[in-house]
């Protein structure tokens, strides 16, 4: 993919010219500052895709403006968990990247083992690089400190600790 | 109910107490009858050396738990939580709802209550690492949680999902073992059992070995695990300040420990056990409300020795 081949070259040199809101509006291939996904890169391209992805598959769940389900802290009926909010309000930027990947593919199961949720698995709806594109958009929303706070986790979480 | 402010002992610290001791302390609070019925204890603390009993009334030892002094709380006590690096303070779970707070070793109370919803509170812990997080346990409703000391409070996570049905949270303990998602976990006791919930309130979870991820990473059942006996109510937990993966429980059927952070239990004494407590630097040093008395254990619980009766 062309938008991958640039994404991986000249990273030093387009990390200096790319500015995240001029770029996701204009659309391009350049590495987005502040945003990477499991430590590489992010393009404003895969942003805007991430984007389309999130209004596309989450949204209706987690909230357009990604709010979350009202009341989300309290069960359903169904002893079921509503969906959480994916801004700073919610619980979303405790977890590594990879935990993140894996709830998106598999559904929570596949990191809490046996645990039922209504969050659907997305494994065969949407490809890695669609879910590493929502996740990357997602993230790109936080403020500084969730942004931090996540970037420590993932590290860690890479440290195998 | 207020407590008496002064000393109490029942008949059968009176008959264990040595004459000079019974002299001077002793008053005949339920010296009514032969076989004085002794309230259950409900919670223990520590803080610092000073023992805290909660029962039909909360009262304190600072001799081990040879004599007991009630302390002059507004109401029944369910819950009690101190910090080692808070002392003297003492949060309190009420049974007719909210939180009383003492800074000053039990002499005076306030309310810390605001925003807290009505119901009693069964259990109340303090972040390890952090001491002016409180979490309190609101029965029929969630698990609250204030970062100021109790001043203001917020629902932090609905309550637990165990076999089909919403329990209430019997105990907490903040258990300073690492999430793997920036923070610590909170373990819970039910009338169903063993759960936890990272301090992030991310979802109330079964205690499996490793962190999160490495429960990602395996993917299957892991080996050796000897959970606490099914369908029993979990009355206590305390998990050692000075070594967090080091836990005890309180069962109807005796005092447990685990020393894995709750994979791996053993049984430790039998009794019906209502409240345990652990020294906040000795994690051998144990507490257990047993069969309605105290007993202290010194060695993790290998030999247990009775305390007087408050
Ligand atoms: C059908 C509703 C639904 C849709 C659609 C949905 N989710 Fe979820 N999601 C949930 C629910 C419900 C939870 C909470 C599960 C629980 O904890 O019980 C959740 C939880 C999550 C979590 C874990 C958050 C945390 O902090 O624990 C992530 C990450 C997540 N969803 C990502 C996504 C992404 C990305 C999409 C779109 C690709 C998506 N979800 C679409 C319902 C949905």
């Amino acid at each position: 993919m062309k938008r991958r081949a640039i994404a991986f070259s000249g990273v030093a040199v387009a990390s200096l010219v790319a500015i995240g809101a001029f770029a996701q509006q204009q659309g391009s291939g350049a590495p987005v500052d502040g945003v990477t996904f499991l430590g590489e890169p992010v393009t404003a391209d895969e942003l805007t895709l991430g984007q389309e992805l999130y209004a596309a598959n989450c949204a209706s769940c987690h909230g357009a403006n990604l709010e979350g389900q009202p009341d989300w802290k309290r069960r359903l009926e169904s002893g079921r968990m509503p969906a959480p909010p994916h801004d700073e309000t919610g619980h979303t930027w405790h977890h590594a990247d990879g935990q993140l990947f894996t709830i998106t593919k598999l559904g929570v199961g596949g990191v809490v083992p046996g645990y039922e949720s209504d969050m659907p698995a997305f494994e065969g709806v949407l490809t890695d690089e669609e879910i590493r594109a929502v996740l990357a958009y997602i993230k790109s929303t936080w403020p500084d400190r969730q942004r931090a706070f996540q970037s420590d986790v993932t590290a860690n979480d890479e440290d195998g600790s | 109910m207020p407590g008496p402010s002064y000393p109490a002992l029942t008949r059968r610290s009176f008959l264990l107490s040595s004459g000079t001791a019974v002299g001077v302390l002793a008053l005949p609070k339920v010296l009514h009858g032969a076989e004085p019925v002794k309230p259950a204890v409900v919670a223990l603390a520590f803080d610092g050396d000073v023992l805290l009993a909660a029962g039909s009334d909360l009262m304190r030892s600072d001799d081990g738990g040879s004599s007991w002094t009630a302390l002059p709380v507004p109401a029944a006590v369910l819950a009690l939580a101190t910090h080692p690096e808070r002392p003297g303070r003492i949060i309190a779970g009420l049974a007719s709802g909210g939180i009383a707070f003492s800074n000053d070793e039990g002499r005076t109370w306030e309310a810390r209550s605001h925003d807290l919803p009505e119901g009693e509170i069964a259990a109340v812990t303090v972040a390890a690492g952090q001491p002016e997080m409180i979490y309190a346990a609101v029965r029929g409703d969630g698990l609250w949680k204030s970062e100021d000391a109790g001043r203001s409070w917020s629902l932090a996570m609905d309550r637990p999902w165990l076999d089909e049905v919403e329990r209430d949270l019997l105990t907490l303990a903040s258990v300073d073992l690492a999430t793997g998602m920036g923070g610590i976990w909170i373990y819970a006791g039910t009338e169903m059992g063993l759960t936890r919930v990272p301090d992030c309130f991310c979802r109330w979870q079964d205690v499996q070995p490793g962190n999160a991820m490495d429960a990602l990473v395996s993917g299957d059942a892991p080996p050796s695990e000897a959970p606490l006996p099914a369908g029993q109510p979990i009355h206590a937990l305390a998990s050692a300040p000075s070594a967090p993966e080091t836990l005890y429980a309180a069962l109807p059927s005796g005092v447990w420990t685990s020393r894995d952070g709750g994979v791996v239990w053993s049984h430790l004494a039998d009794g019906f056990a209502s409240a345990v407590a652990v020294h906040p630097r000795n994690p051998d040093h144990i507490v257990a409300a047993l069969d309605g008395g105290l007993k202290q254990s010194r060695d993790g619980g290998d030999t247990w020795s009775a305390l007087a009766a408050i």
